[in-house]
């Protein structure tokens, strides 16, 4: 082993040793990387976890189509005629037929309805979707959990199953005022998590009646044969005269939605730990000033015995680096033990509220332990330069302990 | 290292000059010392508070450099060495004794004992044997795992003495190493420090207010105003 490494290892010792008597200091400087990298993970595991929602939401087999230029669910609007247009054609247009040869398709519509929250904290935005009775075989993962599905044509609803756990009054058989009508719960449904189970799905005409959307289509809902089979549908969608119709695969749609939301996260997320980052580096940086002065007669004595410059710096740097690893151990633990899995809800599709759990993944540790550990890093760079510059005589001059 | 054995002055110092800027006027401490010193001399230096006794030892000990004038030390220029080879140089070289003992205090008797022994190119194994036997030397040996805090200023103080000789340097440096202790205690330190020159042909150098210290020294010097007023060569 090189002499520097021998001395560095030595004064890292001597360092780590004499924290007891910065304990106050030394804590209060992990704790505050800590707290970064735990704000951090906070904003991140958010986007994550709404970004595992949406993503496990969607199929690549299935093609919504969308009308009036948008590409998003609440803006759409499908003239009737243009979906007559659709069913009409007999050609092979990529999608999965019936024995009749008749499309396997689901018209629907989305309307946005204010419920009471169980915490009675005011009232909340829910999106009630009006289906035809194949809409739910159009989606993947989605299963009954309790009751039955909607009957055709009765003011009757399935509820995702985060919905039903959330709010009171959703019981299978209990009945449920949506907008100006009564409505009875027929069952419940899970769908592995996704926003599926944010909605509540009803009869398509039973939803446009008691909404006075009578004729209204925002999207109509398409099984592809395969996932590439959406170049042959978008090509046949260009045929169609009048409005212009886009199709896009279901989990194009939701991706969309999730990148979109979770860059805004991620954007507001990352200015506020860094701005927090700033401010704890300068902590660090005052801690481990501190600690050089702290450890003068000892840096100076060990100078004085003939050590190098380099040590000094090394050990120095190390105790931040570690120290900063421990606040990044600190931080990521507790957020974990936090955020993981925990309920959060936000304005997602249709104006509508989606809830999602928080995701601490293993990149979100990492992005925060990293940063943490950058703290520590930068914080502890001046100090340990001004441990190489401690004036031994000074130093030495200074009544020993 | 260069080596003028023959030559009488292992240490010498020729017109050094030295001042310290306090505020914007520098005051003077050494204008123009002269000063030999040769191999295997025990040499007290005395004189009043101020007077630049620590800032000669600490020129001696490369921690400080001269304004001006020459620094040499065994047929090396020290006024002329970087940083680092000083470090070096002190590694090889010197044996520092403190007033304060300056012991790491997280670090037990034996650890602070081997630090200069982790500048050298030895194993753990060899490092351990000659801890043990510069403690013996001290009378501590049996005390490797005790800390500071636990011992007397007089332990400490030949726990001190272990660390400045177990890299068997040439020189010693002491300064006003009795300057915290009771006689006896005192007495035992300058036994020893008479020791190592007298059997083992160390060159001591040794800032002492006390005259009873400086009886133990081959030769006293008296520093005042920045330069050596009177000399005694005792027997
Ligand atoms: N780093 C420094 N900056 C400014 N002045 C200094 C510095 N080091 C020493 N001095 C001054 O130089 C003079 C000599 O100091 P030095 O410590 O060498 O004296 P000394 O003889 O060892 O005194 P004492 O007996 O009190 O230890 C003093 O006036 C001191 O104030
Ligand atoms: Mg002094």
């Amino acid at each position: 082993m090189s002499s520097i490494i021998r001395q560095t290892l030595a004064m890292l010792r001597a360092n780590l040793f004499s924290l007891p008597r910065r304990l106050a200091i030394s804590l209060s400087m992990a704790l505050s990387i800590a707290l970064v990298v735990c704000v951090l993970a906070g904003f991140l595991s958010m986007a994550k976890g709404f970004e595992k929602t949406l993503t496990g939401t969607g199929s690549p087999s299935v093609a919504v189509i969308l009308g009036g230029g948008t590409n998003q669910e609440s803006g759409s609007d499908i003239p009737a005629g243009a979906v007559r247009v659709l069913e009409a054609m007999k050609s092979d247009i990529g999608v999965i037929r019936n024995a009749a040869g008749n499309l396997v398709s689901s018209r629907e519509l989305v309307v946005p309805v204010e419920v009471r929250s169980n915490e009675g904290a005011g009232e909340r935005t829910l999106a009630l979707r009006g289906m035809e009775p194949s809409g739910p075989s159009l989606r993947d993962g989605v299963r009954l959990s309790a009751g039955r599905l909607f009957a055709p044509g009765a003011r009757e609803i399935v509820v995702g199953a985060r919905l039903a756990q959330e709010f009171p009054g959703f019981g299978v058989g209990d009945t449920f005022r949506l907008g100006a009508v009564d409505w009875r719960v027929a069952g419940h449904f899970s769908a592995r998590g996704s926003a599926f189970e944010s909605e509540i799905w009803a009869d398509l005409d039973a939803v446009r009646s008691a909404f006075d959307r009578q004729g209204q289509v925002q999207s109509f809902r398409l099984r592809l044969v395969e996932p590439f089979a959406l170049k042959t549908l978008q090509n046949a969608l260009a045929k169609v005269t009048g409005t212009p119709l886009v199709a896009i695969s279901e989990a194009d749609l939701y991706a969309g939605q999730s990148s979109r939301t979770a860059d805004l996260i991620r954007l507001l997320g990352w200015p506020i730990a860094l701005l927090m980052a700033i401010g704890a580096t300068a902590g660090a940086l005052n801690t481990m000033m501190s600690s050089v002065s702290d450890r003068t007669i000892e840096i100076a004595t060990v100078r004085a015995l003939g050590f190098n410059r380099l040590p000094t710096f090394a050990a120095t740097w190390a105790e931040a680096t570690l120290l900063g690893a421990f606040g990044a151990v600190i931080g990521t633990a507790a957020s974990c033990l936090a955020f993981n899995g925990w309920q959060a809800s936000t304005v997602g599709a249709n104006n509508a509220r989606m809830t999602f759990e928080l995701a601490v993944s293993g990149d979100v540790m990492l992005t925060g332990g990293l940063l943490g550990l950058a703290i520590g890093i930068v914080g502890g760079a001046l100090p340990a330069f001004a441990a190489t510059r401690l004036p031994l005589t000074a130093a030495l001059r200074a009544r020993g302990q | 290292m260069t080596d003028s054995t023959k030559d009488e002055a292992y240490i010498a110092l020729k017109n050094v000059r030295k001042s310290y800027k306090i505020g914007i006027e520098p005051i003077p401490i050494f204008s123009g010392l002269d000063l030999t010193i040769p191999r295997s001399d025990f040499v007290a230096v005395m004189g009043p508070s101020g007077s630049g006794k620590s800032t000669l030892l600490n020129m001696l000990a490369g921690i400080d450099l001269p304004d001006a004038g020459e620094l040499r030390i065994g047929g090396n220029r020290l006024d002329r060495m970087g940083e680092t080879a000083r470090s070096a140089w002190r590694a090889h070289n010197m044996g520092i004794v403190f007033q304060f003992y300056n012991l790491l205090p997280m670090l037990n008797a034996a650890e602070n004992v081997e630090l200069p022994l982790l500048l050298k190119p030895l194993s753990a194994r060899e490092r351990r044997v000659r801890v043990g036997k510069v403690l013996d030397l001290v009378g501590l040996s049996g005390r490797e795992k005790q800390y500071p805090a636990m011992m007397s200023g007089g332990q400490q103080q030949r726990i001190g003495i272990a660390r400045a000789i177990v890299a068997d340097p040439e020189l010693l440096l002491c300064d006003e190493p009795t300057g915290d202790l009771d006689r006896k205690s005192a007495d035992e330190i300058l036994d020893m420090l008479r020791f190592l020159n007298r059997e083992l042909g160390k060159t001591v150098v040794m800032v002492t207010h006390d005259p009873q210290a400086a009886l133990y020294a081959r030769r006293t010097l008296h520093l005042d105003k920045g330069s050596f007023v009177e000399e005694n060569r005792a027997a």
